[in-house]
């Protein structure tokens, strides 16, 4: 278990390489002059060339790669452009919402989606099973955004139980930090739900028509225990699977969720980044983000390992 | 004494297709201590048999009919609760199974499987069950039993993995072994080990055992009464020597001259003769079967046979038949 641990770890080396080397030369390649874009349309000569030497983007483009990887290996994402402030300081500020609504989101998602998809097997083709198949097709269709004005609209406007818009750090209360929460969680978690869901199902009830299966039933065991250990931990691998795409795909769904909710996370710091042309900022953020994913993937990867002991790569 | 008994047990599927009769009125008795063979071609009933005496016949297709009996010990199976009949599965009736490579969980540990079907039903804790797991796996002859208790099902070849599903199916002394084909995925040596295992076992514990196979050689080592099956119906029931000796029906009639015989190859040397098979293929199910089901492929058919279905008569010494034309098979036999 170690061994094979250690070696998903180092399989995370190559793709770092790759992310590092990918965003260095992405922001060289885009079409356009950086320097022109951040100095404006009336700037002279001498200002394009300042705003190039503060950007180091006169010197030779392999001494401009060195000083990346080297102050990458110091922890410097360099500074930002607008606000002269370091990229890292103003990623960390931002990471508290994000990940505060990625795992919430998370949770809501995966504790729903399970038990539901596990009784829309168990039910299969009964009533149970076609109404979780019909709020899974709907909670697939429906967009996040959509979603999320309709519950501001129910909860926060009509009923006013939960807050319209907002983010409380946890600092400031657990429960006010929940309940800034709830809304966007679900809103950004109905399509995770709706996909986990499907899967479980999909998944147990290929394990329930398994030869083991019918071992399990053959010495009387609960119900519960042949669901929930004997076919659930079967059943794990594709679901695993999903919730690590989910987990992917929310990085990015964050982005609107943030801006709907207005929560000032890094979906926000991505957005005002981009339309300021905040380079430093922006490969800051890819790298974070890629980051998230290899780590993710490499969790995912260990957890095959610890529910099917035949996975030894 | 009997202790399991069963009368016109009837299982159908209901399918989009129509219904097919897969057991279609099937008798007979087990006693304490008792092996009792069923033998039959593939898709003759004998599994369905056996899965509705555990009532583990898929529930969204299968239906035992009304009118079925099953009487273990005194009680009626076919009308107990979902939970009253998982109380008697895995602790008085167990069942093992005909593939032992899909039939252990692949990420659960051989000791886990074991020790579960004990405390489920003798409530004793875990780290006991864990011991009475080891105990089971010394009882069927593997070794390093310790070990063994941590690893998983594909670290194990087929013949442990039998010997495992023995070792679950015998962990809480069931009066009842029914075993499904337990033999005719493995090698033919591991066979022969897994057999002997189950004979030496039974007599240890006393367990009665439902052989269910295709295979006479089977039955011939393990059985003392056969019931031979045929297209959802039991066509034939005797003590097993005298089947052997003196096979009533044409159709066990039939499978008896498709044992390959070295001795008759010896004599005949170097003009081995030809296997007899029986001709045709076992019939569908889905419709009803009138007359006799075997008519088609048998040597004997008379026009009687084919709309009129024979009862199963006693010729003595316990053996019974469902033939019209019992006096000629055996001058044929003879």
């Amino acid at each position: 278990m170690t061994a094979y641990i250690i070696r998903r770890l180092f399989a995370t080396l190559p793709v770092m390489a790759v992310v590092t080397v990918f965003v260095f030369f992405l922001l060289r390649l885009a079409p356009g002059d950086p320097a022109a874009i951040i100095a404006g349309d009336d700037a002279t000569a001498a200002d394009l060339e300042a705003v190039r030497a503060k950007l180091g983007l006169n010197l030779p483009i392999h001494e401009q790669f060195g000083l990346w990887i080297w102050r990458l290996a110091q922890g410097d994402l360099g500074v930002s452009i607008f606000s002269d402030l370091p990229v890292t300081r103003l990623i960390a500020q931002r990471v508290e919402p994000t990940l505060a609504l990625t795992l919430s989101t998370l949770f809501v998602a995966v504790s729903l989606a399970i038990p539901v998809g596990v009784i829309a097997a168990w039910q299969a083709r009964k009533l149970a099973d076609r109404a979780v198949m019909v709020f899974a097709v709907l909670g697939f269709a429906i967009p996040g955004f959509l979603a999320a004005y309709i519950l501001i609209w129910i909860f926060a406007v009509k009923l006013q139980l939960l807050p319209v818009q907002g983010y409380r750090p946890i600092g400031q209360g657990f429960w006010p930090f929940v309940e800034g929460l709830i809304l966007p969680s679900i809103a950004l978690g109905v399509t995770y739900m709706a996909l986990i869901a499907r899967i479980t199902r999909a998944s147990m009830l290929e394990v329930l028509s398994q030869d083991y299966i019918r071992t399990a039933n053959s010495k009387g065991l609960a119900t519960k225990r042949v669901l929930l250990l004997h076919a659930l931990k079967n059943a794990a691998v594709p679901i695993v699977t999903v919730i690590g795409i989910g987990i992917a795909l929310l990085i990015s769904g964050v982005v609107i969720t943030e801006t709907v909710f207005n929560i000032p996370g890094l979906g926000r710091l991505t957005v005002d980044a981009v339309l300021k042309h905040d380079y430093p900022i922006v490969q800051g953020l890819i790298m974070v983000f890629a980051a998230a994913k290899v780590l993710v993937n490499l969790m995912i990867d260990i957890s095959y390992a610890f529910l099917d002991p035949r996975i030894r790569y | 004494m009997s202790i399991l008994s069963v009368r016109d047990l009837a299982t159908h599927f209901h399918t989009r297709d129509g219904v097919t009769r897969a057991v279609d009125g099937v008798s007979f008795d087990l006693a304490a201590g008792e092996t009792l063979g069923i033998v039959g071609e593939s898709g003759c009933g004998k599994s369905v048999t056996a899965l509705s005496i555990m009532r583990l016949i898929p529930p969204e297709t299968a239906r035992i009919t009304p009118g079925s009996v099953v009487e273990f010990e005194g009680r009626e199976l076919t009308r107990l609760s979902e939970e009253q009949m998982r109380e008697i599965r895995g602790k008085s009736i167990s069942m093992i199974f005909q593939e032992p490579m899909t039939s252990l969980n692949p990420v659960l540990t051989v000791g886990t499987q074991i020790a579960e079907n004990v405390w489920r039903h003798t409530g004793i804790d875990k780290r006991q069950a864990r011991e009475r797991a080891k105990e089971m796996l010394d009882l069927v002859g593997i070794a390093d039993s310790q070990r063994r208790l941590d690893e998983y099902p594909h670290q194990l070849s087929g013949g442990m993995r039998q010997r495992v599903m023995i070792a679950i199916a015998l962990s809480c002394d069931p009066r009842v072994l029914i075993a499904d084909e337990p033999t005719t995925a493995l090698d033919v040596t591991i066979q022969a080990q897994i057999l002997d295992l189950m004979l030496e076992l039974k007599e240890k514990l006393g367990t009665a055992i439902i052989m269910i196979t295709h295979d006479l050689g089977v039955v011939a080592e393990t059985t003392q009464r056969v019931v031979v099956m045929y297209a959802g119906r039991k066509v034939e029931e005797a003590p097993v020597g005298e089947l052997f000796a003196r096979p009533l029906h044409p159709y066990t009639h039939g499978l008896m001259r498709a044992i390959p015989r070295l001795d008759i190859d010896a004599e005949t040397a170097g003009r081995r003769p030809r296997l007899k098979e029986i001709p045709g293929m076992v019939p569908r199910l889905d419709k009803p079967i009138m007359g006799c089901a075997f008519a088609p492929r048998c040597d004997f058919a008379t026009e009687r046979c084919r709309v009129e279905a024979p009862p199963l008569e006693d010729h003595g010494k316990g053996h019974l038949a469902a033939c019209w034309e019992v006096a000629r098979v055996q001058t044929v036999a003879a």
